[in-house]
């Protein structure tokens, strides 16, 4: 028979599940009002934004009750205290989606855009928070490994149009306004990397009991 | 049942304990009493002769036991000697129950109580010659102080008592439960225990038998469930109200890409979490079935969610997913095709209405006139060969195949060859057609139909200078016609896609090539018709299609 204290874990995973779906939506959502130009996905990224918040709340809350009315040990602390790191980052990644929505905003119709290697940063990024997500969904120590080896390859694209960009201001400086926009918010996708390799770390930490991964012999 | 065993044996033997005590103790003390009255009266009977014979001497020189005590009453009841106390300080006796006996009949006796209830005094009287009485008396316990004596004594008994019933209840109990414990309950009918309780037994065994005839049938419905779902090609996910996987079958987690061993107990969003999911199963988890179209990895499946109810609560919910990737590639093709088929009919009937209006308006100088019908007169052609070709298609794809018969393919080629002459002349291509005279099993119309449009499409897309040869050879059983050509070649990646309707190369919908789109998507189907095997191998410095009839008489010789 199973106990409400693993009923109750059972919930936080799945209010987990939800809120990492709801990272994914807001930035897919972010990276198409960016590159379709499209406003409809700004304000969808707003509205789930909003739903991110609210679930951070919730989340924290039933963290906290956990913890007091329950006072778990070994593995259901561990998991516990990695959710409430995890829900941090998350709403990390909501507020900058929302960024990269806003700024999209002021880039519609821009050409910079197809010259740079955004659309490949934002394609890594979207790879890496699902795999982070998917790597806490299967309790996959594997993929979590695998996705903290992965954000250097979402640190070189940034360094990478870092360098386009600064050759595009250099080549006409008419666009370098955008080419700024363009930067903050590859800038912002870089740190959404971050965020998801911190996902990452902290499911390496719920089920060894370390946040190091060993990253020897995996190539991103 | 220990305790309840303890409790009556404890009472019943408090309570025979008291009972036996109060009984005994009296009757003992009965003959006790009895005793000592008998006693009492021989004494006093020898006292009463000594004191008749001694006098008062007698008496004063008597020892006599504490608890006895002589009296000589007067014929007045006054009292003339006491042992114990002074005779002048004790009032008359006449009255006393003893006295008033022995005047009447000699002797009289008489029993009284101490005021404290404690002492019981026994008299004995008995008349003197001399007309006085001569009494003795002996004190003796009562009854109830007896009693009161006994009191403690029957409290121990009575606490050994319980302590006994304790210890014994004890081991009743132990010795009846013992054969209850060893009861089998797995082979209830098998043993040999208190007849008792052998109806309980047989009712157990009953209905274990009972459940393990519904567990059989129940593992065996499962199993057939399991069996069913296991091989669907459609994926089926069970879930309870809250989306908790109860069952998920095979095709469910290929559909999803999922790869783990167990998904029981695991929650829906475990599998997957795309928006549009989560908001049709939020959707069924009110009661509400939904279904919608999701992309996963690129496929397309077709998702139906639909809660299990019982009046309004909502019990569990019901997923099903199927594979609609194909489907929804059709669905694409066929809207492709439409718009393309549109796109062909349009353009020439537009030109047609132009130069029809240019002429009908008078706006037309006369010598423009005979080019205007040319063109229009063209691009009737064009129409007509497209309309004749669709239809063409339309019945080569409804498998309407006219009766089959021996098809020289060399005569065949040489006609086609010679059809396509004066075009093959106009854009200085040589023809050629080579080979033996090989027969197939086929239909004339459309096999010719196919070498022209291979040949067109050879001439068409060649070189000047080049060539376009048809050449036939026996391979084993088969037959194997190929059109080769010197042309411009068909990049790799359009290899697959040149035998769809109306696709070309050259996207600009150039009007300078002529044709009407179809004809390779005619060869496809032919070939099909024919169960011939369609080849393609092309580069940059020409093009080759192998068409390979497989051979009759090896399908004979098979059978």
């Amino acid at each position: 028979m199973r106990n409400r204290f693993d009923k109750q874990l059972d919930t936080l995973h799945t209010s987990l599940i939800h809120m990492g779906a709801l990272c994914e939506d807001i930035i897919a959502n972010a990276a198409k009002a960016l590159l379709d130009g499209d406003e409809l996905f700004c304000q969808k990224a707003v509205v789930i934004e909003d739903e991110i918040n609210l679930l951070e709340r919730d989340i924290e809350q039933m963290c906290v009750r956990l913890l007091l009315h329950e006072q778990p040990v070994a593995r259901d602390l561990r998991r516990i205290t990695a959710a409430q790191k995890m829900i941090t980052d998350m709403e990390r990644i909501g507020d900058q989606g929302l960024d990269i929505a806003e700024l999209s905003k002021f880039m519609l119709g821009s050409p910079v855009k197809s010259d740079i290697h955004i659309a490949d940063m934002a394609r890594a990024t979207i790879k890496m928070v699902t795999d982070s997500i998917d790597s806490f969904v299967h309790s996959d120590l594997e993929e979590a490994i695998a996705v903290i080896a992965y954000d250097d390859v979402v640190d070189d694209l940034f360094d990478k149009i870092k360098k386009e960009l600064v050759d595009q201001i250099l080549k006409d400086n008419r666009m370098a306004g955008d080419c700024l926009d363009l930067l903050m918010i590859a800038k912002y996708f870089e740190r959404i990397g971050d965020h998801a390799q911190n996902i990452a770390e902290w499911v390496h930490y719920s089920l060894t009991g370390s946040r190091d991964a060993d990253l020897s012999g995996i190539s991103p | 049942m220990k305790r309840r065993l303890f409790l009556s044996s404890a009472i019943l033997a408090a309570f025979a304990v008291i009972l036996t005590s109060i009984l005994v103790t009296g009757a003992v003390h009965q003959i006790f009493q009895t005793s000592m009255k008998r006693e009492v009266a021989a004494e006093a009977t020898y006292l009463c002769a000594g004191f008749e014979e001694y006098g008062a001497d007698y008496l004063n020189r008597l020892h006599l036991k504490h608890d006895h005590r002589i009296t000589i009453i007067d014929p007045q009841g006054v009292v003339q000697f006491d042992s114990k106390g002074k005779p002048e300080t004790m009032e008359n006796h006449r009255d006393r129950p003893e006295v008033q006996n022995a005047w009447q009949s000699g002797s009289g006796e008489a029993s009284r109580v101490s005021a404290t209830l404690r002492e019981e005094t026994y008299y004995y009287a008995i008349l003197m010659q001399d007309g006085s009485v001569f009494r003795l008396a002996s004190s003796t316990q009562s009854l109830l102080a007896a009693y009161d004596d006994l009191f403690w004594l029957v409290v121990l008994i009575v606490l050994f008592g319980c302590g006994l019933a304790a210890l014994l209840s004890m081991l009743f109990t132990r010795t009846i439960v013992k054969p209850l414990h060893r009861i089998d309950l797995d082979a209830p009918e098998k043993n040999a225990s208190y007849e008792e309780i052998a109806p309980l037994l047989s009712r157990i065994q009953h209905q274990k038998h009972q459940i393990s005839l519904q567990r059989q049938e129940l593992d065996h419905q499962r199993l057939q469930f399991a069996a069913l779902t296991e091989h669907m090609n459609e994926g089926l996910i069970v879930l309870d109200r809250e989306g908790t996987v109860l069952s998920c079958n095979k095709s469910a987690l290929r559909l999803l890409s999922i790869h783990l061993s167990s998904t029981v107990g695991l929650h829906m969003l475990s599998l997957h979490r795309g928006q549009r999911f989560r908001d049709a199963l939020q959707q069924a988890m009110q009661g509400e079935s939904a279904a919608d179209v999701l992309e996963l990895d690129g496929r397309y499946c077709q998702c139906f969610i639909s809660p299990v109810r019982e009046e309004e609560t909502v019990l569990g919910i019901m997923v099903i997913l199927m594979d609609v990737t194909e489907r929804q590639e059709r669905e694409k093709l066929r809207r492709e095709f439409t718009a393309n088929v549109s796109h062909e009919l349009k353009t020439p009937l537009t030109a047609i209405s132009g130069y029809a209006e240019l002429m009908m308006n008078g706006v037309a100088r006369p010598e423009d006139v005979p080019e205007f019908s040319h063109s229009i007169y063209e691009e009737s052609q064009r129409l007509i060969a497209l309309v004749r070709d669709l239809m063409f298609l339309s019945r080569l794809e409804e498998g309407l195949a006219p009766p089959r018969e021996r098809v020289n393919l060399l005569t065949l080629s040489q006609r086609v060859a010679a059809a396509l002459d004066s075009k093959a002349k106009r854009v200085s291509v040589s023809v050629s057609v080579t080979g033996e005279a090989l027969e197939v099993d086929g239909i004339s119309s459309v096999l010719q139909e196919m070498l022209y449009n291979l040949l067109d499409n050879a001439i068409q897309y060649n070189r000047p200078g080049g060539s376009a040869t048809i050449s036939l050879r026996q391979e084993g059983e088969d037959v194997l016609l190929q059109v080769s050509d010197t042309g411009i070649g068909i990049p790799k990646t359009e290899q697959s896609r040149i035998f769809e309707r109306f696709y070309r190369v050259d996207k600009s919908h150039n009007r300078t090539i002529e044709g009407t789109g179809l004809g390779l998507a005619i060869v496809k189907h032919g070939a099909a018709l024919h169960h011939a095997q369609l080849e393609l191998q092309s580069d940059a410095h020409g093009t080759c299609f192998t068409l390979r009839f497989f051979g009759a008489e090896s399908s004979n010789t098979t059978i």
